[in-house]
């Protein structure tokens, strides 16, 4: 049995591949192989939409496609991680944090005459 | 004569909000062992909070009785006053339980918003990202260099495309083994009281220095652990190199203005103690240090315990 996080990142998958929204019994098709049920499928798609990375329409029955795309959220994330906006002690661990282009030469050259 | 404990506790609390700070963050042995650094930070957080609180508790409850427990106990009981209660007995007593609420609940919603924000990462980190080859793991597609942690339960260590594409294979691995060095040791947790204290107190000018030293030494304390794993001739070369490299990398120009220049001092500080290792503590002096940080602990703790002399 495949883990919950781990059929998020195969709808997600397939929601970032379809060419528009998607209904739930779609996913089911499409995913034939892994054997889902129908309310398998929905509690994933309600687990993503709770997260925020997907949203449905209003069509019946509803359709469902991704909030952004892979690299939206990949920049988003690290917007967060460079800037001060974010929580600072969220990402405290980061291993160097960013220095101005004085600065930076400065190292390469403490770094050369090393 | 609870007033005599009083004024020691807040003679303690008025030099661990300066003098002691100061001295400290501007000290030259802290580089040469970076985790008896930390431990006195720790110390100093912890008994200028306790004195603090501690000097306005033992003021405004000191005519209940001679010494902080009794006074208190009989304060709850609701015991009538050995001696007149003044105004500033009540004025002291709320200073000390505002005080005291709004550390805590800084640190509470510091503790809760971190949590929320992490979680956030680490969910946009499973959708978004394959596992590598390790579990712990993830490599984001960004062109920036940058490595960071996501501490907690399963915590995440993250390198980004960018990052990969600057290092060598042996600086890789020292960046890698920087980042573990931060979750093995619960760095975040090391930090966690000084980020209360600074929101707590922004006018505390210590407050911000020494969140800004604590996190320094969190830093060069994982240099310290990573130079133990890495392989090759020269491990503080290689490490140094892997800082150089991630802070003058080609993705710089994506980094955001709000990120820069803020961490240039701390940066060089790290690099010129790996390419010029300053002498270690010495066994007694470090000893010292420790036994400091100790009786920095203990001595606001006996003063608000043991009865009035």
């Amino acid at each position: 049995m495949a883990s919950l996080g781990e059929l998020e990142r195969t709808v997600m998958d397939r929601l970032w591949q379809a060419e528009g929204p998607v209904s739930a019994a779609t996913l089911r098709d499409e995913l034939a192989d892994r054997g889902l049920a129908l309310t398998t499928v929905h509690t994933v798609l309600t687990r993503l939409e709770q997260k925020g990375f997907v949203v449905h329409d209003d069509a019946r029955p509803r359709r469902f496609s991704p909030r952004a795309s892979r690299e939206e959220h990949a920049a988003e994330l690290m917007h967060e991680v460079l800037g001060q906006a974010g929580d600072r002690q969220a990402v405290l661990a980061r291993f160097v944090g960013g220095v101005d282009e004085d600065e930076a030469r400065l190292l390469r050259e403490l770094l050369a005459g090393g | 004569m609870l007033p005599v404990t009083a004024a020691a506790l807040a003679v303690l609390a008025a030099l661990l909000a300066w003098p002691v700070p100061a001295w400290l963050g501007r000290a030259r042995w802290p580089r040469r062992d970076p985790l008896v650094a930390l431990l006195c930070w720790q110390a100093i957080g912890l008994a200028g909070g306790l004195s603090i609180i501690g000097a306005l508790l033992v003021h405004g409850l000191a005519p209940w009785g001679h010494s902080l427990p009794e006074a208190w106990w009989a304060w709850v009981r609701r015991h009538p006053a050995e001696e007149v209660v003044r105004g500033d007995h009540w004025v002291a007593m709320t200073l000390a339980a505002v005080l005291a609420l709004q550390l805590l609940g800084v640190l509470a919603l510091s503790w809760w918003r971190t949590a929320r924000t992490r979680r956030r990462h680490r969910d946009m980190l499973e959708l978004v990202v394959q596992p590598a080859a390790a579990p712990d793991t993830r490599l984001l597609e960004h062109p920036a260099p940058v490595a960071f942690c996501i501490p907690g339960a399963q915590p995440l260590l993250v390198l980004s495309s960018g990052m990969v594409a600057e290092l060598d294979d042996a600086e890789l691995a020292a960046v890698v083994a920087h980042e573990r060095a931060h979750l093995r040791e619960h760095h975040h947790l090391l930090l966690l009281p000084f980020v209360a204290w600074e929101a707590a107190l922004p006018v505390l000018p210590a407050a911000g220095r020494a969140h800004a030293a604590v996190r320094e030494l969190v830093e060069m304390r994982a240099d310290d652990v990573a130079l133990e794993v890495v392989d090759g001739p020269d491990p503080r070369r290689t490490l140094a190199q892997a800082i150089v490299a991630a802070v003058g990398g080609a993705g710089g120009a994506e980094v955001p203005r709000g990120a820069l220049a803020v961490t240039g001092g701390a940066v060089r500080a790290r690099v010129v103690r790996l390419l010029e290792p300053p002498a270690p503590l010495p066994p007694a002096g470090r000893a010292a240090a420790l036994v400091c940080a100790g009786l920095l602990l203990l001595l606001p703790t006996a003063l608000l315990l043991l009865p009035a002399l």
